[in-house]
């Protein structure tokens, strides 16, 4: 038997130093303050003790280091744990020259048995068995058989939840939002463990707190609030995370005080890592698109990171449509963020294919709303009078459209301004069989800009 | 022999690592601009990679498209992922930039209003891996936020342009190759800094693009010297497009 004893230097990370772990021996109890690992079954596919130390204890990033120390059995392995905490040596022999504070079940009668002389596990065990278990109960014993492998020992064996659900109590009382990012980055860091464990990636994950008051200013409040955070592929690395929990509580308010934040994992996926290319130009450095992607929907708002999509429609301002990219490059599938290197797009081929010739003549720059045009002496006017220098283009077209009241059809034309260049203007055409529309005056539009 | 005269016998201007006032300074990472023209007046024969390129003119929208296009069409084929624009002024229109060599699905449009905004998301832009490009409309803006990019552009090995007012031209700035564009017909390029000699005259380039010139040459031909009026309402015929049929 090969037992590792290990105390966590943060308290609450022992959770997720129970979760790492697992990774390495499915046997991990706690017992009293420390976290206990068998590990024999498991040296071989470690590499040794060595190994498995090594890959335990020294690569183990997101978490705090933590004090172990290994032993034959369990209590063993605890109570040198307990004395290198002391600060005191090993000794000599082990596990007879252990002092007997070190074994939990004899705490409570060290004063007693000091002052019969016996002060290390080797004396407590030559004395006769039948009186201990009479003076001092069985369990004395017991636990002493267990600390020399005479016994075997019984231990509740962690395992590893399903869900991701943890709740810490704030160290103190967080009034705005962004106080709550300490917090939650240690429950980050024990999601990454979480995952690593289950070998997940997380999609959507839910940040909640627990609010102090009852009712503020005579006003009931919920008891908690929240907010969920997606991220458009699974990811178990969690500085993207951090960084879009980071954006979200920066913009979300407290309705009063918390006290404590809960961390839930909402929509998980198996996690399958990219591969890794050998050839040393293929590595890229820098985030992923879809993270960038988030990360400025998430501060500026969905509405103002836009994609463009092709519609079938002649009205230049339905030609395209200018989608939120965080929807868009959801529907597409990671197609575009996956291909990091490949340098061919297949999107030029496709949107080829979909041109129209006189696609060519239209302006670079449109403008959403077409700028009415100041008329003078049936001379449309922007930044001076505009010279036509070609056209008309007729579009009839949008009749179907009941509320556009683009059923009208345009003329447009090319024209020329001193100051400005070269700009798309449009006449509107009146309705047919509107007669008296005629007399009323012509309106000339600016739909773009060429560049 | 003494070292002077081993030094006499050693011509500088032979010397690999030595380049004369009037040579340009070799770049290591360019983008061809697609004008020849400018490619000849800059160092390394193109838009410099890794470094911002600082773009001054009157007003934000105009020249933009002309000027940068054809480098931007070679740019996405090189990185699979988008051309950042960050603070656009106007709606760029994806059909016709997609018939000039920019599809619409490379474009990532950023519209933020406000100057710490537009530098924020331009910054996190160039930190992307796939980012092809970032074109940024900074019109008031520091010197020390400009260097920020700039850096930033430096470490990431990224293709940026920044956009400035005219009136920006006598400021410092980190970039290492600024113009200024002028001119409505033509379009007069000023090279206000680059590594090398400074540019005397401006440098004429086209303003439109190949289609709309041949359109536009097309109709002067046709209508002669006369000044087209505004025709009739019922006149022409619906086609916009009939350069082939009028050069042709």
């Amino acid at each position: 038997m090969y037992w590792i004893a290990l105390l966590p230097s943060r308290d609450d990370e022992r959770i997720a130093w129970g979760w790492r772990a697992l990774q390495f021996t499915p046997r991990v109890a706690q017992v009293d303050e420390a976290l206990l690992l068998e590990a024999s079954a498991t040296l071989r596919l470690w590499g040794g003790r060595k190994g498995l130390l090594r890959r335990l204890f020294h690569d183990c990033e997101p978490l705090a280091c933590a004090a172990w120390a290994q032993g034959r059995t369990a209590l063993a392995a605890l109570a040198m744990l307990r004395l290198q905490l002391r600060g005191q040596a090993a000794p000599a022999r082990i596990p007879q020259e252990f002092p007997l504070d070190t074994l939990s079940a004899a705490r409570e009668h060290v004063p007693t048995l000091e002052r019969i002389g016996c002060r290390h596990w080797g004396e407590l065990r030559a004395l006769p068995r039948g009186g201990v278990a009479r003076r001092f109960g069985a369990a004395l014993l017991e636990a002493l058989d267990c600390a020399y492998g005479e016994r075997p020992e019984r231990h509740a064996w962690l395992q590893l939840p399903e869900e991701f659900d943890l709740k810490l109590e704030l160290a103190a009382l967080a009034t705005t939002a962004p106080e709550l990012m300490w917090s939650a980055q240690r429950l980050l860091t024990q999601l990454q463990v979480w995952l690593q464990a289950r070998h997940r990636g997380v999609l959507a994950l839910e940040l909640e707190w627990t609010l102090d008051l009852r009712r503020l200013n005579g006003v009931r409040l919920p008891s908690h609030e929240s907010i969920v955070v997606r991220t458009a592929q699974p990811v178990q690395d969690i500085a993207h995370l951090r960084r879009l929990v980071g954006e979200h509580l920066s913009r979300s308010t407290l309705s009063a005080p918390a006290n404590h934040l809960r961390l839930r994992s909402l929509e998980t996926i198996a996690w399958s890592a990219g591969s890794k290319s050998l050839l040393p130009e293929d590595e890229v450095k820098g985030e992923r698109l879809h993270q960038l992607v988030e990360r400025l929907s998430v501060r500026l708002g969905e509405g103002s990171v836009l994609m463009a999509q092709r519609e079938a429609d002649h009205r230049p301002e339905r030609m395209q449509r200018w989608q939120a990219a965080r929807q868009s490059m959801g529907a597409k599938g990671a197609a575009v963020a996956r291909k990091t290197v490949a340098p061919v797009a297949p999107a030029v081929s496709r949107g080829a294919k979909r041109q129209l010739p006189c696609d060519a003549l239209y302006p670079p720059w449109l403008l959403r709303e077409p700028l009415r045009l100041e008329v003078r002496g049936e001379k449309p006017h922007y930044h001076g009078p505009l010279r036509l220098l070609e056209g008309p283009h007729r579009l009839e077209t949008g009749w179907w459209d009941a509320q556009a009241e683009a059923a009208r059809a345009r003329d447009y034309f090319i024209a020329r301004s001193d100051e400005a260049g070269l700009l798309w203007v449009y006449r509107e055409r009146l309705a047919p069989g509107t007669g008296e529309g005629e007399m009323a005056p012509v309106r000339w539009f600016l739909q773009g800009i060429y560049a | 022999m003494p070292p002077f005269s081993r030094l006499r016998s050693v011509d500088p201007a032979r010397l690999p690592l030595v380049w004369r006032v009037q040579d340009l300074a070799p770049e290591e990472a360019v983008l061809p601009t697609g004008h020849a023209a400018l490619d000849a007046q800059l160092p390394g024969g193109g838009w410099p990679v890794g470094s911002m390129v600082e773009v001054l003119q009157q007003g934000a929208g105009p020249h933009v498209w002309q000027l940068l296009l054809p480098g931007l069409a070679q740019a996405i084929t090189r990185q699979a992922g988008p051309v950042v624009l960050v603070g656009a002024p106007y709606e760029p229109f994806a059909p016709s930039l997609q018939a000039q060599g920019l599809p619409g699905e490379r474009l990532l449009w950023v519209r933020a209003e406000k100057i710490a905004a537009r530098l924020w998301a331009a910054e996190q832009a160039l930190r992307c891996a796939e980012v092809a490009a970032v074109l940024a409309w900074l019109p008031k803006s520091k010197g020390a936020e400009l260097r920020r990019l700039h850096m930033a552009a430096q470490q990431q090995r990224r293709l940026l342009f920044v956009f400035r007012d005219a009136q920006a031209r006598h400021d410092a700035s980190p970039a290492r190759l600024r113009l200024l564009v002028e001119g409505v017909d033509c379009l007069q390029l000023r090279i206000l800094k680059r590594r090398g000699p400074p540019l005397e005259s401006a440098l004429p380039l086209p303003a439109h693009s190949a289609r709309v010139a041949a359109l536009l040459e097309a109709r002067k031909r046709r209508s002669g010297t006369k000044q087209a009026p505004a025709p009739a309402l019922a006149r022409r015929s619906h086609v916009l497009d009939r350069t082939a049929a009028i050069t042709g």
